[in-house]
């Protein structure tokens, strides 16, 4: 049974013509890390939006684990968004804000603290806990984005850019991170326009643009399509890059 | 439960680190306070019987050397300023506030008996005050011509029964009846002193600018996504709402208490008389609550349909100011032409100051606020509705 299955889904916002999704199937297996891919505007967040119950679809299907998604609060103990976003309170530290989000969740006493303490050893966030969110850095604000989605421990983590305009460490770690979680069996559904961090982490892939779903498929395949393809030199070099630069600068966090 | 605790505690958090929210939710009405009562002190006591000396029409019906002799003891209060008057007219003097009380001496049964006429814009205090003179000066006079009598029985009869010679029972009557010119409790015509007009006006001001930093943060919520993401946590969806609400509310009632505070104790630092609080402690707290609820329902529906803090802080600022201008707060109301005092009526500011005024100024009761705090509490009701179903669509 996969975790995520979605037959025929539409939306179209209040007052726009065109819809923001046009018939969008796909299977996402229990366990995998499923990258979803597509330019700005291509339908990617009304989509996470669809799958995290924030937006019902008009028309379609759309199951979680086999189950419709109908009743959503027992959707949100199973799944958790990361937002593009720095979605927290900027004026409070990091403890607090983890703090504020664990009683949303209703955790309370060790329980509380048990998760807590997941989420900040998953995001390295141990040094930082007393800080206000604003006076962190960039990176340990992704970090911080991400351990507040840890917290209820869920299923199905959705990350929508969960790297972006942030140093090569925190990308890196990050990055290792989400695979370590998906290692102890949390299925992943993960939105970037870095081809090269859904190359190195995620095992299946579909492209969206325009409210349609254009592929679907694992990573081999697609890597297996695109080796016909022309690649020029600079881009063949990019990773490689990546790579030099972290060997020399090391993958330590610096915050 | 866990969830709404949260809400409240971040909402805390979050205002005690806004310094600008706590300067606009404290610091500035208790500056209006101080400065607006101040400035219009002189003004105000032209209108309310606070000088030194206080105008009182005197009738006198006795001929007797008992009202004579309570007259030269009243006469002795400086503070107050006598003329005789026979005039039939006295009592509309009275009413038209050209003098802050009409005396009006009578025996009854062999008894002098005070009745007093009270104007409208005479200050409850005054009121008190001159009411316990002229009752004491009629006791006075009682008691003298009691002791003259035990002293010429005694000398006359050693034997003689004391009891017999005593009229008990008009010993103990109370000397002194009070009416008012004005129906009581229900005119708008009683005028507040400076203080009594400014500490209710600027506390309604107050309470309704927690508009400002209840907007900046639902917005904020708004624009850095932390709305969509409690979206899919496994809450109420009314529940950013509410969990606003709650600790806005507290803030209110601290508002309240402080301002209070001010109008009782440190306005008469300044010089300034002291707030009355009026008798009704129950009726406040009602007010208190009504306005509370207005005023976040009026600033729970800004946040939720302005997109930016600029527009909340336009929409709610300025409109703020409009009802405020309307209301009575910067103009008080009786001093407004008639027409721009039924327009008035319109802004909950006026509701919000006329509850407070009834409990202040005319000694209302729960009794008497009931149609303030209903309209007030209708009006919240219905914002915070609306902002609760418009908030769905808007995340």
């Amino acid at each position: 049974m996969p975790a995520i299955a979605v037959h025929n889904a539409c939306f179209t916002y209040p007052g726009e013509d065109k819809p923001a999704l046009d018939g969008v199937s796909l299977s996402i297996a229990t366990g995998s890390c499923f990258g979803l891919l597509g330019p700005n505007g291509a339908g990617k967040s009304t989509l996470l939006s669809l799958l995290t119950g924030i937006l019902m679809p008009q028309q379609g299907e759309i199951l979680i684990n086999g189950k419709p998604l109908t009743n959503t609060r027992t959707l949100h103990n199973t799944i958790s968004l990361v937002p593009q976003d720095y979605a927290f309170y900027p004026t409070l530290t990091a403890s607090e804000n983890l703090n504020c989000f664990a009683g949303l969740y209703g955790l309370h006493g060790a329980h509380k603290k048990e998760r807590i303490d997941f989420a900040v050893q998953v995001c390295g966030l141990n040094e930082l806990l007393d800080k206000r969110a604003a006076a962190c850095s960039g990176g340990v604000r992704r970090r911080l984005n991400l351990a507040l989605g840890l917290l209820n421990r869920p299923e199905i983590l959705f990350l929508d850019e969960p790297t972006v305009g942030i140093d090569a460490q925190s990308r890196h770690f990050i990055l290792e991170s989400i695979q370590r979680l998906q290692k102890e069996g949390m299925t992943i559904i993960y939105t970037s326009h870095y081809m090269e961090e859904i190359q190195s982490i995620c095992d299946t892939l579909a492209i969206i643009d325009h409210g349609k779903m254009l592929l679907q498929d694992t990573l081999a395949n697609v890597l297996a399509r695109a080796a016909d393809m022309p690649i020029p030199p600079a881009q063949q070099n990019a990773k490689r890059l990546e790579d030099f630069y972290l060997s020399l600068t090391h993958h330590a966090l610096r915050d | 439960m866990i969830a709404l605790l949260a809400t409240i505690k971040k909402e805390l958090l979050l205002l005690l680190r806004d310094v600008h929210g706590l300067a606009l939710l404290f610091l500035m009405p208790v500056a209006f306070i101080v400065i607006m009562s101040l400035a219009l002190q002189n003004q105000f006591a032209k209108n309310t019987d606070n000088s030194n000396t206080i105008a009182v029409l005197l009738d006198n019906h006795s001929n007797n050397d008992t009202a004579a002799s309570v007259i030269t003891l009243l006469q002795q209060r400086k503070m107050f300023n006598w003329q005789n008057t026979d005039s039939t007219s006295a009592a509309e003097t009275i009413r038209q506030d050209k003098a802050a009380f009409l005396l009006t001496l009578k025996e009854s049964n062999g008894e002098l008996h005070a009745d007093i006429l009270v104007a409208p814009a005479t200050n409850p205090q005054i009121e008190a005050i001159f009411t316990a003179t002229v009752g004491e000066a009629i006791s006075k006079q009682r008691i003298e011509a009691l002791l003259r009598s035990i002293k010429m029985k005694q000398t006359l009869d050693s034997n003689f029964s004391l009891d017999s010679g005593i009229d008990e029972e008009a010993l103990n009557s109370n000397p002194v009846t009070v009416s008012y010119s004005y129906q009581k409790n229900k005119t708008a015509s009683v005028q507040p002193s400076s203080v009594q007009q400014s500490v209710p006006a600027w506390l309604v001001f107050a309470m309704f600018f927690s508009v400002v930093p209840l907007a900046n943060t639902l917005i904020s919520e708004r624009q850095q996504g932390t709305l969509r993401r409690l979206r899919t946590l496994p809450i109420s969806p009314s529940l950013p709402i509410i969990g606003k609400l709650i600790p806005y509310f507290l803030i209110n009632q601290i508002q309240v208490l402080l301002m209070l505070l001010v109008g009782v104790y440190l306005m008469p630092v300044f010089g300034a008389e002291s707030l009355t609080l009026g008798n009704s402690i129950a009726a406040l707290a009602l007010m208190s609550v009504a306005l509370s609820i207005a005023a976040l329902g009026y600033g729970i529906l800004i946040a939720v349909v302005a997109r930016t803090t600029d527009q909340a802080a336009t929409l709610g600022g300025v409109g703020n100011i409009l009802l405020a201008a309307l209301g009575g707060v910067m103009v008080p109301r009786f001093v407004m032409p008639e027409t721009m005092q039924h327009i008035a009526g319109f802004s909950p500011m006026a509701w919000g100051m006329d509850g407070f005024l009834d409990v202040f100024l005319r000694n209302g009761n729960v009794i008497d606020v009931l149609p303030e705090a209903g309209l007030l509490f209708a009006l919240g009701a219905i914002a915070i509705t609306l902002a609760l179903v418009l908030s769905r669509r808007k995340i």
